[in-house]
Protein backbone atom coordinates (compact mmCIF):
# COMPACT_ATOMS: atom_id res chain seq x y z
CA UNK A 1 0.00 0.00 0.00
CA UNK A 2 1.40 3.71 -0.97
CA UNK A 3 1.91 5.90 1.43
CA UNK A 4 4.00 8.65 2.53
CA UNK A 5 6.41 9.30 -0.19
CA UNK A 6 3.42 9.87 -2.49
CA UNK A 7 1.76 12.38 -0.65
CA UNK A 8 4.97 14.20 0.02
CA UNK A 9 5.62 13.96 -3.96
CA UNK A 10 2.32 15.18 -4.31
CA UNK A 11 2.37 17.73 -2.12
CA UNK A 12 5.42 19.47 -3.34
CA UNK A 13 3.93 19.33 -7.18
CA UNK A 14 0.31 21.02 -6.05
CA UNK A 15 2.97 23.69 -4.58
CA UNK A 16 5.26 23.79 -7.66
CA UNK A 17 8.52 22.53 -6.05
CA UNK A 18 11.25 20.26 -7.51
CA UNK A 19 10.85 16.47 -7.17
CA UNK A 20 12.20 15.49 -4.28
CA UNK A 21 14.27 12.57 -3.60
CA UNK A 22 12.52 9.53 -3.03
CA UNK A 23 12.91 5.45 -3.41
CA UNK A 24 9.04 4.43 -5.20
CA UNK A 25 8.07 0.98 -5.26
CA UNK A 26 6.23 -0.30 -8.76
CA UNK A 27 2.66 1.16 -7.34
CA UNK A 28 4.22 4.23 -5.92
CA UNK A 29 6.07 5.01 -9.01
CA UNK A 30 2.39 4.55 -10.85
CA UNK A 31 0.54 6.85 -8.74
CA UNK A 32 3.58 9.77 -9.40
CA UNK A 33 3.35 9.15 -13.17
CA UNK A 34 -0.53 9.85 -12.40
CA UNK A 35 -0.09 12.64 -10.49
CA UNK A 36 2.51 14.50 -13.03
CA UNK A 37 0.26 13.91 -15.45
CA UNK A 38 -2.96 15.68 -14.15
CA UNK A 39 -0.88 18.28 -12.92
CA UNK A 40 0.41 18.70 -16.33
CA UNK A 41 -3.19 19.04 -17.86
CA UNK A 42 -3.69 21.93 -16.07
CA UNK A 43 -4.35 24.09 -19.25
CA UNK A 44 -1.99 27.32 -19.86
CA UNK A 45 0.83 26.34 -17.37
CA UNK A 46 3.25 24.90 -19.81
CA UNK A 47 4.40 27.70 -21.29
CA UNK A 48 8.15 28.80 -20.92
CA UNK A 49 9.22 31.82 -18.55
CA UNK A 50 10.30 34.70 -21.00
CA UNK A 51 13.29 35.14 -18.46
CA UNK A 52 13.99 31.48 -18.28
CA UNK A 53 14.04 31.90 -22.13
CA UNK A 54 15.82 34.70 -22.32
CA UNK A 55 18.65 33.68 -19.40
CA UNK A 56 18.96 30.43 -20.95
CA UNK A 57 20.09 31.98 -24.63
CA UNK A 58 22.53 34.17 -22.47
CA UNK A 59 24.35 31.17 -21.03
CA UNK A 60 24.42 29.01 -24.65
CA UNK A 61 25.72 32.32 -26.19
CA UNK A 62 28.15 32.19 -23.47
CA UNK A 63 29.04 28.34 -24.39
CA UNK A 64 29.04 28.63 -28.16
CA UNK A 65 31.22 31.19 -27.96
CA UNK A 66 28.83 33.87 -29.45
CA UNK A 67 27.35 37.13 -28.94
CA UNK A 68 24.35 37.15 -27.70
CA UNK A 69 22.70 38.38 -30.31
CA UNK A 70 24.43 36.95 -33.39
CA UNK A 71 22.54 36.36 -35.78
CA UNK A 72 24.47 37.66 -39.02
CA UNK A 73 27.47 36.86 -36.92
CA UNK A 74 26.65 33.11 -37.79
CA UNK A 75 29.66 30.71 -37.55
CA UNK A 76 27.10 28.32 -39.70
CA UNK A 77 27.41 29.91 -42.89
CA UNK A 78 25.68 33.03 -44.06
CA UNK A 79 22.29 33.98 -42.72
CA UNK A 80 19.85 36.22 -43.95
CA UNK A 81 19.21 35.29 -47.13
CA UNK A 82 15.98 34.34 -48.23
CA UNK A 83 15.54 30.58 -48.07
CA UNK A 84 16.30 30.63 -44.42
CA UNK A 85 14.00 33.82 -43.79
CA UNK A 86 11.25 31.46 -45.00
CA UNK A 87 12.17 28.26 -43.13
CA UNK A 88 12.25 29.98 -40.03
CA UNK A 89 8.25 31.27 -40.16
CA UNK A 90 6.99 28.31 -41.81
CA UNK A 91 8.80 26.02 -38.81
CA UNK A 92 7.08 28.51 -36.43
CA UNK A 93 3.71 28.80 -38.03
CA UNK A 94 3.41 24.98 -37.47
CA UNK A 95 3.25 25.41 -33.96
CA UNK A 96 0.94 28.35 -33.99
CA UNK A 97 -2.46 26.87 -33.22
CA UNK A 98 -0.36 25.65 -29.90
CA UNK A 99 1.05 28.82 -29.21
CA UNK A 100 -2.55 30.53 -29.56
CA UNK A 101 -4.24 28.39 -27.25
CA UNK A 102 -1.78 28.99 -24.42
CA UNK A 103 -1.63 32.39 -24.90
CA UNK A 104 -5.19 32.73 -24.35
CA UNK A 105 -5.69 30.50 -21.83
CA UNK A 106 -3.13 31.80 -18.94
CA UNK A 107 -3.79 31.50 -15.81
CA UNK A 108 -0.98 33.40 -14.88
CA UNK A 109 -0.63 37.13 -15.28
CA UNK A 110 1.10 37.99 -18.67
CA UNK A 111 4.32 38.48 -19.01
CA UNK A 112 5.45 41.98 -20.04
CA UNK A 113 9.07 42.24 -22.23
CA UNK A 114 11.79 42.70 -19.88
CA UNK A 115 13.67 44.76 -21.61
CA UNK A 116 14.79 48.47 -19.76
CA UNK A 117 14.43 50.56 -23.10
CA UNK A 118 12.64 48.82 -25.61
CA UNK A 119 12.58 50.46 -29.21
CA UNK A 120 10.70 53.53 -29.72
CA UNK A 121 7.62 53.28 -31.41
CA UNK A 122 8.06 54.90 -34.93
CA UNK A 123 5.23 56.73 -37.40
CA UNK A 124 5.35 55.46 -40.70
CA UNK A 125 6.03 58.31 -43.32
CA UNK A 126 6.25 57.05 -46.57
CA UNK A 127 7.96 59.39 -49.19
CA UNK A 128 4.40 59.56 -50.89
CA UNK A 129 2.23 59.56 -49.06
CA UNK A 130 -1.72 59.95 -49.43
CA UNK A 131 -4.93 59.66 -47.51
CA UNK A 132 -6.96 56.35 -47.68
CA UNK A 133 -10.17 55.38 -46.54
CA UNK A 134 -10.06 52.57 -44.03
CA UNK A 135 -14.04 52.54 -43.06
CA UNK A 136 -17.03 54.52 -41.53
CA UNK A 137 -16.54 56.54 -38.56
CA UNK A 138 -19.82 54.84 -37.59
CA UNK A 139 -18.58 51.17 -37.93
CA UNK A 140 -15.91 51.63 -34.82
CA UNK A 141 -17.58 52.70 -31.80
CA UNK A 142 -15.63 53.45 -28.09
CA UNK A 143 -12.80 50.63 -27.42
CA UNK A 144 -13.90 49.06 -30.87
CA UNK A 145 -11.24 47.80 -33.30
CA UNK A 146 -10.93 46.79 -36.76
CA UNK A 147 -8.33 45.59 -39.45
CA UNK A 148 -7.78 47.40 -42.50
CA UNK A 149 -5.71 46.21 -46.07
CA UNK A 150 -4.40 49.17 -48.24
CA UNK A 151 -2.33 46.60 -50.53
CA UNK A 152 1.04 48.26 -49.53
CA UNK A 153 0.42 48.46 -46.06
CA UNK A 154 -2.05 46.87 -43.39
CA UNK A 155 -2.88 47.56 -40.21
CA UNK A 156 -5.87 47.88 -37.67
CA UNK A 157 -7.71 51.02 -36.35
CA UNK A 158 -9.11 51.63 -32.63
CA UNK A 159 -11.03 54.21 -31.40
CA UNK A 160 -9.65 54.76 -27.33
CA UNK A 161 -11.13 57.48 -25.72
CA UNK A 162 -12.21 59.69 -28.80
CA UNK A 163 -9.44 59.59 -30.82
CA UNK A 164 -9.08 57.07 -33.53
CA UNK A 165 -5.39 55.74 -33.61
CA UNK A 166 -3.86 52.36 -36.29
CA UNK A 167 -0.87 50.40 -36.29
CA UNK A 168 0.65 48.22 -38.43
CA UNK A 169 -0.73 44.57 -39.19
CA UNK A 170 2.71 43.16 -39.43
CA UNK A 171 5.10 41.17 -36.67
CA UNK A 172 8.15 43.15 -35.89
CA UNK A 173 9.65 40.11 -35.63
CA UNK A 174 9.62 38.29 -38.97
CA UNK A 175 6.61 40.11 -41.08
CA UNK A 176 4.15 37.57 -40.10
CA UNK A 177 0.66 39.05 -40.35
CA UNK A 178 -1.10 39.85 -36.97
CA UNK A 179 -4.39 38.80 -36.22
CA UNK A 180 -7.02 40.66 -34.43
CA UNK A 181 -7.97 38.96 -30.59
CA UNK A 182 -11.18 41.37 -30.18
CA UNK A 183 -12.24 39.88 -26.86
CA UNK A 184 -8.66 40.83 -25.40
CA UNK A 185 -7.97 43.80 -27.30
CA UNK A 186 -5.03 41.84 -28.90
CA UNK A 187 -2.93 42.20 -31.77
CA UNK A 188 -1.70 37.93 -32.41
CA UNK A 189 1.35 37.16 -34.28
CA UNK A 190 0.69 33.83 -35.60
CA UNK A 191 4.12 32.73 -35.63
CA UNK A 192 5.75 32.98 -32.44
CA UNK A 193 3.06 34.13 -29.51
CA UNK A 194 4.27 37.28 -29.50
CA UNK A 195 1.22 40.02 -28.72
CA UNK A 196 0.73 43.65 -29.41
CA UNK A 197 -1.29 45.94 -27.90
CA UNK A 198 -4.02 47.67 -30.10
CA UNK A 199 -1.43 50.68 -30.19
CA UNK A 200 1.01 48.65 -30.50
CA UNK A 201 3.07 48.06 -28.19
CA UNK A 202 4.51 44.77 -27.70
CA UNK A 203 2.26 42.87 -24.57
CA UNK A 204 3.93 39.18 -24.51
CA UNK A 205 6.46 37.26 -26.33
CA UNK A 206 8.69 34.36 -26.21
CA UNK A 207 11.36 35.64 -28.08
CA UNK A 208 15.01 36.07 -26.59
CA UNK A 209 14.41 39.42 -27.09
CA UNK A 210 11.54 41.62 -27.12
CA UNK A 211 10.50 43.03 -30.14
CA UNK A 212 9.69 46.51 -31.14
CA UNK A 213 6.61 48.13 -30.65
CA UNK A 214 4.52 48.44 -34.09
CA UNK A 215 4.72 51.37 -36.44
CA UNK A 216 1.45 53.70 -36.50
CA UNK A 217 -0.38 55.20 -39.12
CA UNK A 218 -1.12 58.87 -39.47
CA UNK A 219 -5.28 58.31 -38.93
CA UNK A 220 -7.79 61.73 -39.44
CA UNK A 221 -11.95 61.19 -39.51
CA UNK A 222 -13.32 63.63 -41.92
CA UNK A 223 -16.90 63.84 -42.83
CA UNK A 224 -17.81 59.92 -41.21
CA UNK A 225 -14.99 58.74 -43.06
CA UNK A 226 -11.73 56.93 -41.67
CA UNK A 227 -8.47 58.10 -42.93
CA UNK A 228 -4.98 56.44 -42.73
CA UNK A 229 -1.68 58.21 -44.28
CA UNK A 230 -0.10 55.45 -46.37
CA UNK A 231 1.70 55.53 -49.95
CA UNK A 232 0.64 56.64 -53.31
CA UNK A 233 -0.39 53.19 -55.07
CA UNK A 234 2.20 53.02 -57.86
CA UNK A 235 1.09 54.39 -60.86
CA UNK B 1 11.39 21.99 -46.47
CA UNK B 2 12.90 18.17 -45.40
CA UNK B 3 16.10 18.74 -46.34
CA UNK B 4 16.37 22.49 -45.14
CA UNK B 5 18.79 23.55 -42.52
CA UNK B 6 19.16 25.43 -39.78
CA UNK B 7 21.36 29.17 -40.41
CA UNK B 8 23.08 28.92 -36.91
CA UNK B 9 22.24 27.65 -33.41
CA UNK B 10 20.30 30.52 -32.64
CA UNK B 11 17.76 29.55 -34.96
CA UNK B 12 17.61 26.14 -33.64
CA UNK B 13 17.23 27.42 -29.91
CA UNK B 14 14.47 29.61 -31.01
CA UNK B 15 12.77 27.42 -33.02
CA UNK B 16 12.67 24.95 -30.57
CA UNK B 17 12.72 25.91 -27.14
CA UNK B 18 9.03 25.91 -26.36
CA UNK B 19 8.67 22.61 -27.07
CA UNK B 20 11.52 20.89 -25.15
CA UNK B 21 10.09 23.17 -22.21
CA UNK B 22 6.74 22.12 -23.17
CA UNK B 23 7.77 18.44 -23.32
CA UNK B 24 9.69 18.27 -20.18
CA UNK B 25 6.88 20.38 -18.55
CA UNK B 26 4.68 17.43 -19.13
CA UNK B 27 6.98 14.81 -17.69
CA UNK B 28 7.62 16.18 -14.86
CA UNK B 29 5.03 18.43 -13.64
CA UNK B 30 6.88 21.73 -12.30
CA UNK B 31 8.71 24.97 -13.48
CA UNK B 32 12.02 24.42 -11.96
CA UNK B 33 12.67 21.06 -12.72
CA UNK B 34 11.22 21.55 -15.96
CA UNK B 35 13.48 24.78 -16.73
CA UNK B 36 16.49 22.96 -15.91
CA UNK B 37 16.04 19.89 -17.70
CA UNK B 38 15.56 22.16 -20.66
CA UNK B 39 18.88 24.28 -20.35
CA UNK B 40 20.91 20.70 -20.27
CA UNK B 41 19.04 19.65 -23.09
CA UNK B 42 20.47 22.88 -25.16
CA UNK B 43 23.83 22.81 -23.35
CA UNK B 44 24.62 19.44 -24.00
CA UNK B 45 22.76 18.88 -27.38
CA UNK B 46 23.86 22.49 -29.28
CA UNK B 47 27.97 21.87 -28.93
CA UNK B 48 28.35 19.07 -31.27
CA UNK B 49 25.38 19.47 -33.77
CA UNK B 50 26.33 19.06 -37.09
CA UNK B 51 26.44 22.27 -38.98
CA UNK B 52 24.55 20.31 -42.07
CA UNK B 53 21.68 18.80 -40.20
CA UNK B 54 18.23 19.46 -41.66
CA UNK B 55 15.58 20.83 -39.49
CA UNK B 56 14.10 16.94 -38.81
CA UNK B 57 17.26 15.82 -38.04
CA UNK B 58 17.93 18.36 -35.67
CA UNK B 59 14.69 17.71 -33.88
CA UNK B 60 15.22 14.14 -33.91
CA UNK B 61 18.84 14.87 -32.18
CA UNK B 62 16.83 17.33 -29.41
CA UNK B 63 14.16 14.58 -28.72
CA UNK B 64 17.36 12.29 -28.12
CA UNK B 65 19.04 14.19 -25.98
CA UNK B 66 15.87 15.25 -23.93
CA UNK B 67 15.08 11.47 -23.38
CA UNK B 68 18.62 10.72 -22.01
CA UNK B 69 18.37 13.79 -19.70
CA UNK B 70 14.83 13.05 -18.13
CA UNK B 71 16.42 9.74 -17.94
CA UNK B 72 19.32 10.02 -15.62
CA UNK B 73 16.97 12.82 -13.62
CA UNK B 74 14.47 9.95 -12.97
CA UNK B 75 17.31 8.07 -12.27
CA UNK B 76 19.05 10.08 -9.54
CA UNK B 77 15.77 11.29 -7.88
CA UNK B 78 14.15 7.94 -7.79
CA UNK B 79 16.45 5.32 -8.84
CA UNK B 80 13.97 4.13 -11.65
CA UNK B 81 11.81 6.43 -14.29
CA UNK B 82 8.89 7.62 -13.35
CA UNK B 83 7.66 9.36 -16.96
CA UNK B 84 9.84 8.35 -20.18
CA UNK B 85 9.92 10.42 -23.71
CA UNK B 86 8.69 7.63 -26.34
CA UNK B 87 11.01 6.91 -29.21
CA UNK B 88 8.05 6.14 -31.98
CA UNK B 89 8.60 9.82 -33.75
CA UNK B 90 6.57 8.63 -37.17
CA UNK B 91 7.11 12.97 -38.03
CA UNK B 92 9.61 14.33 -36.50
CA UNK B 93 7.36 18.03 -37.38
CA UNK B 94 7.16 19.88 -34.00
CA UNK B 95 3.07 19.60 -34.02
CA UNK B 96 4.28 15.68 -34.00
CA UNK B 97 6.73 16.23 -31.11
CA UNK B 98 3.95 18.05 -28.95
CA UNK B 99 1.14 16.07 -29.38
CA UNK B 100 0.26 13.89 -26.29
CA UNK B 101 -2.31 11.57 -25.46
CA UNK B 102 -1.78 12.31 -21.42
CA UNK B 103 -4.36 14.93 -21.12
CA UNK B 104 -7.44 13.30 -23.19
CA UNK B 105 -6.26 10.29 -20.54
CA UNK B 106 -6.54 12.22 -17.48
CA UNK B 107 -9.76 13.46 -18.41
CA UNK B 108 -10.55 9.52 -19.34
CA UNK B 109 -9.90 8.53 -15.75
CA UNK B 110 -11.53 11.12 -14.14
CA UNK B 111 -14.84 10.57 -15.72
CA UNK B 112 -14.47 6.99 -14.65
CA UNK B 113 -13.83 8.04 -11.23
CA UNK B 114 -16.59 8.07 -8.23
CA UNK B 115 -18.11 11.90 -8.35
CA UNK B 116 -16.01 13.00 -4.79
CA UNK B 117 -12.75 11.59 -6.08
CA UNK B 118 -12.98 13.23 -9.61
CA UNK B 119 -14.01 16.57 -7.80
CA UNK B 120 -10.91 16.32 -5.50
CA UNK B 121 -8.22 15.41 -8.24
CA UNK B 122 -9.85 18.52 -10.54
CA UNK B 123 -9.93 20.97 -7.53
CA UNK B 124 -6.68 20.39 -6.57
CA UNK B 125 -4.65 19.59 -9.87
CA UNK B 126 -7.00 21.14 -12.86
CA UNK B 127 -8.09 24.12 -10.83
CA UNK B 128 -5.45 24.93 -8.67
CA UNK B 129 -7.24 25.51 -5.24
CA UNK B 130 -5.13 24.36 -2.16
CA UNK B 131 -6.62 21.71 -0.01
CA UNK B 132 -8.31 23.61 2.41
CA UNK B 133 -10.61 25.96 -0.51
CA UNK B 134 -10.97 22.32 -2.26
CA UNK B 135 -12.66 21.00 1.31
CA UNK B 136 -14.56 24.20 1.40
CA UNK B 137 -16.06 23.73 -2.18
CA UNK B 138 -16.47 20.31 -1.31
CA UNK B 139 -18.00 20.98 2.44
CA UNK B 140 -15.94 18.27 4.14
CA UNK B 141 -12.75 18.67 6.62
CA UNK B 142 -9.28 19.75 5.34
CA UNK B 143 -8.17 16.24 6.74
CA UNK B 144 -11.32 14.78 5.32
CA UNK B 145 -10.10 16.47 1.76
CA UNK B 146 -6.78 14.94 1.95
CA UNK B 147 -7.72 11.60 2.67
CA UNK B 148 -9.91 11.82 -0.23
CA UNK B 149 -7.16 13.21 -2.68
CA UNK B 150 -4.96 10.37 -1.69
CA UNK B 151 -7.31 7.53 -1.99
CA UNK B 152 -8.36 9.67 -5.72
CA UNK B 153 -4.89 9.35 -7.10
CA UNK B 154 -4.62 6.04 -5.95
CA UNK B 155 -7.55 4.89 -8.24
CA UNK B 156 -6.56 7.09 -10.88
CA UNK B 157 -3.44 5.48 -11.10
CA UNK B 158 -4.87 1.93 -11.17
CA UNK B 159 -6.97 2.82 -14.00
CA UNK B 160 -4.36 4.44 -15.58
CA UNK B 161 -2.65 1.00 -15.42
CA UNK B 162 -5.30 -1.00 -16.87
CA UNK B 163 -6.04 1.17 -19.55
CA UNK B 164 -2.30 0.01 -20.57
Amino acid sequence: MSGRPVRRFVDGLLQGRRIARARPDDVEAQEMKTAIEMRAARTGSDSPREDFVTDLHRRLAEQMGDAPQGESRSSWGPSGTRRQVVIGTGLAAASAATGIVVGRNLLAPPRAPTEASPPAQGVLDPNAGAWHAVGASADLPKGGAMAFDLGSVNGFVHRADAKVEAVSGVCTHQGCKLWLDAPDSRLRCPCHSTSFSLEGETVTHQLPTAPPPLPKFEVREINGVIEVLAPTKPA
Amino acid sequence: MTDASYPDWDAVYRDNVSWVYRLMYSKVGNQPDAEDLTAEVFMTALKPLRVSATVPEVRKYLKMTARTVLASFWRDRMGRQITTIDDDVPDESEREVLESDAPDRVRQVLTTLPERYRRILELRFLQAFSVREAAGQMGVSVANAKVLQHRAIQMAAQMNQEAL
